[in-house]
């Protein structure tokens, strides 16, 4: 083995007795949880109801100002690259 | 006069994705309602039924341009294709790049890596709960072989590069979140998307991490990632990126015989 290949095999070893607590603080979000799974029959009955009420799409106003939680992104086309 | 079976089908599929086919209504019968009436309730409910499916599949996005904008999004999208399976949460797996040449979207250059995250959690969180790799897994090989071993991700994983924070992004469009604003000047972020038990996630890795986790994807032992990683970043740190990785449950758990190498 190269000293390199030591190297990498005793960082490996090591880390497979750092202590379990200290390495996963706050490093993962949570991304769905109980909301997604209630949602995942969303495309049943209630909507198929609900489509037949909608008036045309074809007919609405076009829309080509996006109006959400982006007006809190800022320095969009600033960053070129 | 009446259309062939095949042809009807032809046109009801140019009809409910918003296309105009004057043959059409002559070809239906009314009653209390218009032909035409009749054909726009199934048009209607298409195109809702599907907008409705990506404005839950792509939630961030949703948030981040408001219901008006997405909708005409959506519509715009749909009239491209219709899906080509049954299952609605497989539907969308073009939107991103969709949303990458949608003019109108072209002031929020970040969003279409939005929906690729947005993507990548909706594949994690419907993808098997198979056993990951922990720490003790490693402990029973000899440490000499472990540079060479492989690890791969967890099936449904997504590693995601993005010249824009995007996790940053994510959480200023959860509900509750503060109103302080997200500067893309942050610059670049690298997520690797994940299911965990009952839920989506996922993990912001430094740069030297990234790098470290795609190289193992691309099939490289852990030797040849562990150099790649240094080259991206030189200061990473394997020990402390492979300790956390592994409690993170970011790998899958080995295959049969595939530790025989060495």
């Amino acid at each position: 083995m190269t000293t390199t290949r030591i190297a990498i095999a005793s960082a490996l070893a090591a880390a497979l007795l750092a202590p379990m607590a200290a390495q996963a603080q706050g490093s993962m979000e949570k991304c769905y949880g109980v909301v997604k799974a209630g949602k995942n029959d969303c495309q049943t009955a209630t909507s198929s109801c609900a489509g037949t009420s909608k008036k045309d799409a074809q007919a609405d106003a076009w829309i080509s100002v996006p109006k959400g939680a982006c007006e809190k992104i800022v320095g969009g086309k600033l960053t070129a690259s | 006069m009446p259309l062939a079976l095949r042809e009807l089908q032809a046109a009801f599929a140019v009809h409910v994705v918003g296309g105009e086919r004057a043959d059409l209504a002559g070809a239906v019968m009314g009653d209390s309602m218009s032909a035409d009436a009749r054909l726009r309730i199934y048009r209607h409910h298409v195109a809702y039924s599907l907008g409705s499916a990506l404005a839950a599949t792509f939630g961030t996005v949703h948030v981040l341009v408001g219901e008006a904008f997405l909708r005409r999004l959506v519509q715009s999208f749909i009239g491209q294709g219709l899906p080509v399976q049954p299952v609605l949460t497989e539907y969308g797996a073009d939107f991103p790049a969709f949303v990458a040449g949608y003019e109108p979207a072209a002031s929020l250059p970040y969003l279409a890596d939005i929906a690729r995250l947005d993507w990548a959690l909706n594949v994690a969180f419907h993808s098997p709960a198979g056993r990951r790799l922990a720490a003790a897994d490693l402990a029973a090989i000899a440490p000499e072989r472990l540079p060479s071993l492989s690890l791969a991700v967890p099936e449904g994983a997504t590693l995601i590069g993005s010249r824009y924070p995007l996790d940053r992004i994510w959480n200023a469009s959860q509900p509750g979140a503060p109103a302080d604003t997200v500067d893309l000047g942050q610059g670049r972020a690298d997520l690797l998307v994940l299911r965990r038990s009952g839920d989506a996630a996922f993990i912001v890795l430094a740069v030297g991490e990234a790098a470290f986790v795609a190289a193992l994807i691309d099939g490289k032992s852990l030797e040849g990632a562990a150099e790649q990683a240094s080259h991206a970043d030189p200061s990473f740190d394997l020990s402390t990126a492979f300790a956390r990785l592994l409690s993170l449950e970011a790998f899958a758990a080995l295959q049969q015989g595939a530790e025989g190498e060495g």
